[in-house]
Protein backbone atom coordinates (compact mmCIF):
# COMPACT_ATOMS: atom_id res chain seq x y z
CA UNK A 1 0.00 0.00 0.00
CA UNK A 2 1.42 3.32 -1.01
CA UNK A 3 0.37 6.51 0.65
CA UNK A 4 -0.07 9.82 -1.11
CA UNK A 5 2.67 11.30 1.09
CA UNK A 6 5.19 8.72 -0.11
CA UNK A 7 4.21 9.37 -3.73
CA UNK A 8 4.69 13.06 -3.33
CA UNK A 9 8.06 12.56 -1.68
CA UNK A 10 8.98 10.16 -4.48
CA UNK A 11 8.23 12.91 -7.01
CA UNK A 12 10.40 15.37 -5.07
CA UNK A 13 13.26 13.10 -4.08
CA UNK A 14 13.64 10.42 -6.74
CA UNK A 15 12.30 11.78 -10.03
CA UNK A 16 14.82 14.63 -10.34
CA UNK A 17 17.59 12.01 -10.36
CA UNK A 18 16.21 9.62 -12.93
CA UNK A 19 18.92 10.53 -15.43
CA UNK A 20 21.61 9.95 -12.81
CA UNK A 21 19.97 6.67 -11.84
CA UNK A 22 19.69 5.49 -15.42
CA UNK A 23 23.26 6.52 -16.21
CA UNK A 24 24.67 4.56 -13.26
CA UNK A 25 22.53 1.52 -14.07
CA UNK A 26 23.52 1.73 -17.71
CA UNK A 27 27.23 1.72 -16.86
CA UNK A 28 26.88 -1.00 -14.25
CA UNK A 29 24.87 -3.39 -16.39
CA UNK A 30 26.34 -2.48 -19.76
CA UNK A 31 22.93 -2.62 -21.40
CA UNK A 32 20.10 -0.14 -21.92
CA UNK A 33 17.40 -2.79 -21.50
CA UNK A 34 18.92 -4.11 -18.28
CA UNK A 35 19.35 -0.54 -17.01
CA UNK A 36 15.62 0.08 -17.46
CA UNK A 37 14.76 -3.05 -15.49
CA UNK A 38 17.16 -2.06 -12.72
CA UNK A 39 15.92 1.53 -12.45
CA UNK A 40 12.30 0.40 -12.40
CA UNK A 41 13.07 -2.05 -9.58
CA UNK A 42 15.02 0.63 -7.75
CA UNK A 43 12.11 3.07 -8.03
CA UNK A 44 9.70 0.54 -6.55
CA UNK A 45 12.13 -0.03 -3.67
CA UNK A 46 12.61 3.70 -3.18
CA UNK A 47 8.88 4.36 -3.08
CA UNK A 48 8.43 1.67 -0.46
CA UNK A 49 11.31 3.06 1.61
CA UNK A 50 9.89 6.58 1.45
CA UNK A 51 6.94 5.51 3.60
CA UNK A 52 9.26 5.56 6.57
CA UNK A 53 12.59 7.09 5.55
CA UNK A 54 13.62 10.73 5.69
CA UNK A 55 16.20 11.53 3.04
CA UNK A 56 18.89 14.14 3.51
CA UNK A 57 20.94 13.72 0.37
CA UNK A 58 18.55 12.64 -2.33
CA UNK A 59 20.99 12.03 -5.15
CA UNK A 60 23.35 9.88 -3.07
CA UNK A 61 20.34 8.07 -1.58
CA UNK A 62 18.81 7.30 -4.96
CA UNK A 63 22.13 6.13 -6.39
CA UNK A 64 22.78 3.88 -3.40
CA UNK A 65 19.49 2.11 -4.08
CA UNK A 66 20.24 1.88 -7.80
CA UNK A 67 23.68 0.44 -7.12
CA UNK A 68 22.38 -2.20 -4.70
CA UNK A 69 19.48 -3.05 -6.98
CA UNK A 70 21.83 -3.41 -9.94
CA UNK A 71 24.09 -5.83 -8.06
CA UNK A 72 21.15 -7.93 -6.88
CA UNK A 73 19.56 -7.85 -10.31
CA UNK A 74 22.77 -8.92 -12.06
CA UNK A 75 23.45 -11.72 -9.58
CA UNK A 76 19.99 -13.07 -10.38
CA UNK A 77 19.76 -12.43 -14.12
CA UNK A 78 23.33 -12.11 -15.40
CA UNK A 79 25.41 -14.25 -13.05
CA UNK A 80 28.13 -14.69 -15.66
CA UNK A 81 28.79 -10.95 -15.67
CA UNK A 82 29.21 -10.55 -11.94
CA UNK A 83 32.90 -10.46 -11.27
CA UNK A 84 34.49 -10.60 -7.89
CA UNK A 85 36.98 -7.93 -6.98
CA UNK A 86 39.06 -10.48 -5.10
CA UNK A 87 42.63 -10.19 -6.19
CA UNK A 88 42.03 -6.82 -7.78
CA UNK A 89 41.98 -4.94 -4.51
CA UNK A 90 45.44 -5.91 -3.24
CA UNK A 91 48.00 -3.27 -2.35
CA UNK A 92 47.94 -0.40 -4.75
CA UNK A 93 50.94 -0.67 -7.00
CA UNK A 94 51.07 2.48 -8.97
CA UNK A 95 53.96 3.12 -11.26
CA UNK A 96 56.43 5.65 -10.00
CA UNK A 97 56.14 9.08 -11.42
CA UNK A 98 59.23 8.65 -13.49
CA UNK A 99 59.04 10.83 -16.55
CA UNK A 100 59.61 14.48 -15.75
CA UNK A 101 59.84 15.43 -19.42
CA UNK A 102 56.69 16.99 -20.83
CA UNK A 103 54.97 14.05 -22.40
CA UNK A 104 52.65 14.09 -25.37
CA UNK A 105 50.60 11.54 -23.48
CA UNK A 106 48.36 14.07 -21.80
CA UNK A 107 47.46 15.51 -25.20
CA UNK A 108 46.63 12.05 -26.44
CA UNK A 109 44.39 11.49 -23.41
CA UNK A 110 42.73 14.88 -23.74
CA UNK A 111 41.98 14.22 -27.38
CA UNK A 112 40.67 10.69 -26.95
CA UNK A 113 37.39 10.42 -28.82
CA UNK A 114 34.15 9.70 -27.00
CA UNK A 115 33.95 6.15 -28.26
CA UNK A 116 37.41 5.34 -26.93
CA UNK A 117 36.59 6.84 -23.53
CA UNK A 118 33.34 4.89 -23.31
CA UNK A 119 35.08 1.67 -24.32
CA UNK A 120 37.82 2.20 -21.76
CA UNK A 121 35.29 2.79 -18.96
CA UNK A 122 33.21 -0.18 -20.06
CA UNK A 123 36.31 -2.39 -19.95
CA UNK A 124 37.05 -1.59 -16.29
CA UNK A 125 36.31 -4.30 -13.71
CA UNK A 126 32.94 -3.75 -12.01
CA UNK A 127 34.12 -2.22 -8.72
CA UNK A 128 36.40 0.29 -10.44
CA UNK A 129 33.86 1.17 -13.12
CA UNK A 130 31.24 1.78 -10.46
CA UNK A 131 33.55 4.07 -8.46
CA UNK A 132 34.66 6.13 -11.44
CA UNK A 133 31.10 6.51 -12.78
CA UNK A 134 29.78 7.64 -9.39
CA UNK A 135 32.63 10.14 -9.07
CA UNK A 136 33.08 11.54 -12.58
CA UNK A 137 29.64 11.15 -14.08
CA UNK A 138 27.26 11.25 -11.10
CA UNK A 139 29.48 13.70 -9.19
CA UNK A 140 29.32 12.00 -5.78
CA UNK A 141 31.89 12.83 -3.08
CA UNK A 142 34.27 10.22 -1.67
CA UNK A 143 32.08 9.96 1.41
CA UNK A 144 28.92 9.44 -0.62
CA UNK A 145 30.59 6.76 -2.75
CA UNK A 146 31.87 5.06 0.40
CA UNK A 147 28.37 5.06 1.92
CA UNK A 148 26.73 3.89 -1.30
CA UNK A 149 29.19 1.03 -1.77
CA UNK A 150 29.62 0.08 1.87
CA UNK A 151 33.40 0.49 1.74
CA UNK A 152 35.85 2.75 3.61
CA UNK A 153 36.87 6.07 2.05
CA UNK A 154 40.44 4.77 1.70
CA UNK A 155 39.15 1.98 -0.52
CA UNK A 156 37.18 4.49 -2.59
CA UNK A 157 40.37 6.49 -3.09
CA UNK A 158 42.44 3.49 -4.11
CA UNK A 159 39.72 2.20 -6.45
CA UNK A 160 39.46 5.59 -8.10
CA UNK A 161 43.23 5.84 -8.42
CA UNK A 162 43.44 2.40 -9.93
CA UNK A 163 40.54 3.08 -12.29
CA UNK A 164 42.20 6.28 -13.43
CA UNK A 165 45.53 4.54 -13.97
CA UNK A 166 43.81 1.93 -16.12
CA UNK A 167 41.95 4.58 -18.09
CA UNK A 168 45.08 6.66 -18.64
CA UNK A 169 46.95 3.58 -19.78
CA UNK A 170 44.15 2.61 -22.13
CA UNK A 171 43.75 6.10 -23.60
CA UNK A 172 47.31 7.36 -23.34
CA UNK A 173 48.80 5.25 -26.06
CA UNK A 174 48.85 6.92 -29.44
CA UNK A 175 46.75 4.86 -31.81
CA UNK B 1 64.92 9.08 -7.31
CA UNK B 2 64.34 12.10 -5.15
CA UNK B 3 60.74 11.35 -4.36
CA UNK B 4 61.12 7.68 -3.57
CA UNK B 5 60.72 8.21 0.15
CA UNK B 6 57.41 9.96 -0.37
CA UNK B 7 55.83 6.89 -1.90
CA UNK B 8 54.32 7.23 -5.33
CA UNK B 9 50.92 5.86 -4.46
CA UNK B 10 50.42 8.37 -1.65
CA UNK B 11 51.36 11.12 -4.07
CA UNK B 12 48.84 9.86 -6.53
CA UNK B 13 46.09 9.65 -3.95
CA UNK B 14 46.82 13.22 -2.90
CA UNK B 15 46.89 14.49 -6.48
CA UNK B 16 43.60 12.77 -7.03
CA UNK B 17 42.07 14.24 -3.86
CA UNK B 18 43.10 17.69 -5.08
CA UNK B 19 41.50 17.00 -8.44
CA UNK B 20 38.31 15.78 -6.75
CA UNK B 21 38.03 18.81 -4.46
CA UNK B 22 38.41 16.63 -1.38
CA UNK B 23 41.27 18.52 0.27
CA UNK B 24 40.83 21.28 2.80
CA UNK B 25 42.45 24.67 2.35
CA UNK B 26 45.80 23.81 3.89
CA UNK B 27 45.90 20.56 1.89
CA UNK B 28 45.21 22.44 -1.34
CA UNK B 29 47.92 24.98 -0.65
CA UNK B 30 50.38 22.24 0.28
CA UNK B 31 49.68 20.16 -2.82
CA UNK B 32 49.75 23.15 -5.15
CA UNK B 33 53.15 24.08 -3.76
CA UNK B 34 54.44 20.56 -4.22
CA UNK B 35 53.11 20.35 -7.76
CA UNK B 36 54.80 23.63 -8.61
CA UNK B 37 58.11 22.33 -7.24
CA UNK B 38 58.04 18.84 -8.73
CA UNK B 39 57.80 18.35 -12.49
CA UNK B 40 56.83 14.70 -12.04
CA UNK B 41 53.86 15.64 -9.89
CA UNK B 42 52.85 18.38 -12.27
CA UNK B 43 53.05 15.98 -15.24
CA UNK B 44 50.91 13.45 -13.41
CA UNK B 45 48.40 16.09 -12.38
CA UNK B 46 48.18 17.26 -15.98
CA UNK B 47 47.44 13.68 -17.03
CA UNK B 48 44.70 13.40 -14.40
CA UNK B 49 43.16 16.68 -15.57
CA UNK B 50 43.34 15.50 -19.17
CA UNK B 51 41.55 12.29 -18.23
CA UNK B 52 38.84 14.22 -16.42
CA UNK B 53 38.40 16.45 -19.46
CA UNK B 54 38.11 13.41 -21.71
CA UNK B 55 35.48 11.78 -19.49
CA UNK B 56 33.42 14.85 -18.74
CA UNK B 57 33.60 16.16 -22.27
CA UNK B 58 32.40 12.82 -23.58
CA UNK B 59 28.69 13.15 -22.83
CA UNK B 60 28.76 10.09 -20.61
CA UNK B 61 25.46 10.97 -18.96
CA UNK B 62 22.41 9.37 -20.38
CA UNK B 63 18.88 10.68 -20.25
CA UNK B 64 16.34 8.23 -18.88
CA UNK B 65 14.33 7.21 -21.97
CA UNK B 66 10.59 7.93 -22.15
CA UNK B 67 9.91 4.18 -22.19
CA UNK B 68 11.49 3.97 -18.72
CA UNK B 69 9.52 6.98 -17.48
CA UNK B 70 6.32 5.31 -18.61
CA UNK B 71 7.25 2.08 -16.83
CA UNK B 72 8.01 3.96 -13.61
CA UNK B 73 4.70 5.80 -13.81
CA UNK B 74 2.92 2.46 -14.18
CA UNK B 75 4.86 0.81 -11.35
CA UNK B 76 4.65 3.64 -8.82
CA UNK B 77 1.57 5.65 -9.71
CA UNK B 78 3.75 8.76 -9.92
CA UNK B 79 4.05 10.41 -13.31
CA UNK B 80 7.51 11.69 -14.16
CA UNK B 81 7.77 14.83 -16.23
CA UNK B 82 8.47 13.70 -19.77
CA UNK B 83 11.06 16.40 -20.21
CA UNK B 84 14.37 14.82 -19.41
CA UNK B 85 17.10 17.04 -18.10
CA UNK B 86 20.00 17.15 -15.72
CA UNK B 87 19.37 18.33 -12.17
CA UNK B 88 22.55 18.71 -10.24
CA UNK B 89 21.20 19.53 -6.81
CA UNK B 90 17.88 19.17 -5.06
CA UNK B 91 16.92 22.84 -4.78
CA UNK B 92 13.25 22.05 -5.25
CA UNK B 93 13.20 19.16 -2.81
CA UNK B 94 15.02 21.18 -0.22
CA UNK B 95 12.53 24.02 -0.35
CA UNK B 96 9.86 22.38 1.77
CA UNK B 97 11.34 19.38 3.56
CA UNK B 98 8.94 17.26 5.59
CA UNK B 99 8.95 17.99 9.31
CA UNK B 100 10.77 14.77 10.19
CA UNK B 101 13.46 15.59 7.67
CA UNK B 102 13.89 19.05 9.17
CA UNK B 103 14.32 17.54 12.62
CA UNK B 104 16.88 15.09 11.33
CA UNK B 105 18.51 17.82 9.33
CA UNK B 106 18.90 19.90 12.44
CA UNK B 107 20.35 16.97 14.37
CA UNK B 108 22.75 16.26 11.55
CA UNK B 109 23.62 19.94 11.33
CA UNK B 110 24.53 20.00 15.01
CA UNK B 111 26.79 17.00 14.60
CA UNK B 112 28.30 18.50 11.50
CA UNK B 113 28.91 21.79 13.21
CA UNK B 114 31.01 19.97 15.79
CA UNK B 115 32.86 18.07 13.06
CA UNK B 116 33.45 21.22 11.06
CA UNK B 117 34.86 23.00 14.08
CA UNK B 118 37.13 20.07 14.81
CA UNK B 119 38.33 19.80 11.22
CA UNK B 120 38.49 23.34 10.00
CA UNK B 121 38.72 25.39 13.13
CA UNK B 122 35.87 27.69 12.13
CA UNK B 123 34.27 29.81 14.78
CA UNK B 124 30.73 29.38 15.93
CA UNK B 125 28.67 32.52 16.32
CA UNK B 126 26.12 31.92 19.01
CA UNK B 127 23.24 34.30 19.38
CA UNK B 128 20.37 33.26 21.55
CA UNK B 129 17.53 34.55 19.41
CA UNK B 130 18.19 34.47 15.71
CA UNK B 131 16.47 37.45 14.21
CA UNK B 132 17.29 38.78 10.78
CA UNK B 133 19.73 41.35 12.16
CA UNK B 134 21.50 38.71 14.22
CA UNK B 135 22.05 36.58 11.14
CA UNK B 136 23.45 39.53 9.22
CA UNK B 137 25.77 40.40 12.10
CA UNK B 138 26.97 36.79 12.29
CA UNK B 139 27.62 36.71 8.55
CA UNK B 140 29.58 39.96 8.79
CA UNK B 141 31.53 38.51 11.75
CA UNK B 142 32.39 35.39 9.73
CA UNK B 143 33.49 37.54 6.79
CA UNK B 144 35.63 39.73 9.05
CA UNK B 145 37.16 36.78 10.84
CA UNK B 146 38.16 35.31 7.48
CA UNK B 147 39.92 38.51 6.49
CA UNK B 148 41.64 38.98 9.84
CA UNK B 149 42.90 35.42 10.01
CA UNK B 150 44.16 35.68 6.44
CA UNK B 151 42.12 32.61 5.60
CA UNK B 152 38.82 33.71 4.12
CA UNK B 153 38.62 30.56 1.99
CA UNK B 154 38.58 26.87 2.94
CA UNK B 155 38.50 25.50 -0.58
CA UNK B 156 40.61 27.61 -2.89
CA UNK B 157 39.45 27.29 -6.45
CA UNK B 158 38.20 29.43 -9.28
CA UNK B 159 36.35 26.45 -10.72
CA UNK B 160 32.73 26.20 -9.60
CA UNK B 161 32.80 22.50 -10.44
CA UNK B 162 35.35 22.13 -7.65
CA UNK B 163 33.74 24.50 -5.15
CA UNK B 164 30.21 23.13 -5.43
CA UNK B 165 31.03 19.46 -4.74
CA UNK B 166 33.38 20.46 -1.94
CA UNK B 167 30.60 22.39 -0.22
CA UNK B 168 28.13 19.60 -0.94
CA UNK B 169 30.33 17.28 1.06
CA UNK B 170 30.41 19.65 4.03
CA UNK B 171 26.97 21.19 4.45
CA UNK B 172 23.49 19.76 4.09
CA UNK B 173 22.40 22.59 1.79
CA UNK B 174 22.79 22.52 -1.97
CA UNK B 175 24.77 25.63 -2.89
CA UNK B 176 24.17 27.82 -5.89
CA UNK B 177 27.61 28.46 -7.37
CA UNK B 178 27.85 30.63 -10.46
CA UNK B 179 30.81 31.92 -12.42
CA UNK B 180 30.82 35.72 -12.55
CA UNK B 181 34.36 36.23 -13.85
CA UNK B 182 33.07 37.86 -17.03
CA UNK B 183 31.20 40.39 -14.88
CA UNK B 184 34.38 41.27 -13.00
CA UNK B 185 33.71 39.12 -9.93
CA UNK B 186 36.10 36.20 -9.90
CA UNK B 187 35.14 33.17 -7.87
CA UNK B 188 37.94 32.56 -5.37
CA UNK B 189 36.55 29.63 -3.45
CA UNK B 190 34.24 28.74 -0.62
CA UNK B 191 34.13 28.12 3.08
CA UNK B 192 31.81 26.76 5.74
CA UNK B 193 30.44 29.22 8.28
CA UNK B 194 28.35 28.26 11.26
CA UNK B 195 25.41 30.63 11.56
CA UNK B 196 22.50 30.11 13.95
CA UNK B 197 24.11 26.84 15.07
CA UNK B 198 24.11 25.39 11.58
CA UNK B 199 26.92 24.97 9.06
CA UNK B 200 26.14 26.95 5.93
CA UNK B 201 28.00 27.46 2.65
CA UNK B 202 29.72 30.77 1.91
CA UNK B 203 31.11 31.60 -1.50
CA UNK B 204 34.01 34.00 -1.75
CA UNK B 205 34.31 36.20 -4.81
CA UNK B 206 36.97 38.79 -5.53
CA UNK B 207 36.59 42.15 -7.18
CA UNK B 208 39.91 43.96 -7.61
CA UNK B 209 41.37 43.91 -4.08
CA UNK B 210 38.02 43.36 -2.36
CA UNK B 211 36.62 40.11 -1.08
CA UNK B 212 32.89 39.44 -1.21
CA UNK B 213 31.39 36.78 1.06
CA UNK B 214 28.07 35.40 -0.09
CA UNK B 215 26.41 33.19 2.51
CA UNK B 216 23.47 30.98 1.63
CA UNK B 217 21.07 30.00 4.43
CA UNK B 218 17.96 27.88 4.69
CA UNK B 219 14.96 30.06 3.95
CA UNK B 220 13.21 29.10 7.18
CA UNK B 221 10.11 31.14 7.70
CA UNK B 222 11.46 34.25 5.97
CA UNK B 223 9.28 35.82 3.30
CA UNK B 224 10.50 36.17 -0.26
CA UNK B 225 12.09 39.60 -0.45
CA UNK B 226 14.04 41.75 -2.89
CA UNK B 227 17.63 42.71 -2.03
CA UNK B 228 17.90 45.35 0.67
CA UNK B 229 21.13 47.02 1.65
CA UNK B 230 22.35 48.24 4.99
CA UNK B 231 25.63 48.92 6.72
CA UNK B 232 26.89 46.75 9.57
CA UNK B 233 30.11 47.75 11.30
CA UNK B 234 31.24 49.61 8.22
CA UNK B 235 30.54 46.75 5.82
CA UNK B 236 27.95 46.86 3.10
CA UNK B 237 25.47 44.06 3.55
CA UNK B 238 22.84 43.08 1.01
CA UNK B 239 20.33 40.39 1.88
CA UNK B 240 17.44 38.86 0.03
CA UNK B 241 15.26 35.77 0.10
CA UNK B 242 14.03 33.77 -2.86
CA UNK B 243 11.59 30.89 -2.73
CA UNK B 244 14.34 28.46 -1.76
CA UNK B 245 17.05 30.27 0.17
CA UNK B 246 18.04 33.35 2.02
CA UNK B 247 21.25 35.08 0.91
CA UNK B 248 23.50 37.57 2.65
CA UNK B 249 26.34 39.27 0.74
CA UNK B 250 29.02 41.19 2.63
CA UNK B 251 31.91 43.27 1.36
CA UNK B 252 33.89 46.41 1.96
CA UNK B 253 33.30 47.41 -1.67
CA UNK B 254 31.31 50.54 -2.31
CA UNK B 255 27.57 49.95 -1.88
CA UNK B 256 26.72 50.43 -5.59
CA UNK B 257 29.38 47.86 -6.51
CA UNK B 258 27.91 45.36 -4.08
CA UNK B 259 24.45 46.02 -5.55
CA UNK B 260 25.89 45.32 -8.97
CA UNK B 261 27.46 42.08 -7.74
CA UNK B 262 24.15 40.97 -6.24
CA UNK B 263 22.29 41.79 -9.45
CA UNK B 264 24.78 39.74 -11.47
CA UNK B 265 24.63 36.85 -9.04
CA UNK B 266 20.84 36.76 -9.07
CA UNK B 267 20.71 36.88 -12.84
CA UNK B 268 23.27 34.06 -13.20
CA UNK B 269 21.62 31.96 -10.48
CA UNK B 270 18.21 32.36 -12.11
CA UNK B 271 19.52 31.33 -15.50
CA UNK B 272 21.21 28.30 -13.97
CA UNK B 273 17.92 27.24 -12.43
CA UNK B 274 16.18 27.56 -15.76
CA UNK B 275 18.39 24.71 -16.89
CA UNK B 276 16.61 22.51 -14.36
CA UNK B 277 13.43 20.73 -15.30
CA UNK B 278 10.15 21.98 -13.89
CA UNK B 279 9.36 20.46 -10.53
CA UNK B 280 7.37 17.25 -10.87
CA UNK B 281 3.83 17.55 -9.64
Amino acid sequence: MTTEAARSRFAEIVLPYLDDAYTLARWMTGSTADAEDVVQDACVRALRALETTAVERPRAWVLTIVRNTALTWMAKNRPANVTSTEGEEGPLELPELTDPAPSPEQNVIAQADHGAVRAAIAALPQAFREAIVMREINGLSYKEIADASGIPIGTVMSRLARARMMLMNALGRPA
Amino acid sequence: MIARDLGPSDDLLMLQALLDGELDASGVIDMERRIAADPRLSAEYARLCALRGAIQGGAMREAAPDSLRARIAAATGVTPASQSNVVKFPEAAAARPPVAAVRRWRAAAGAMAAAVVALLGVNIYLVSDWGSDDIERAVVAAHTRGLISGQPIDVVSTDRHTVKPWLAGKVPLATTVVDLASDGYALSGGRVDVIADEPVPTLVYRHREHFISLTELPRGSARVSAPTRETVNGHSVVSWTDNVRRYVAVSDMSPPELDDFVANFRRAAASEREDSPPKAK
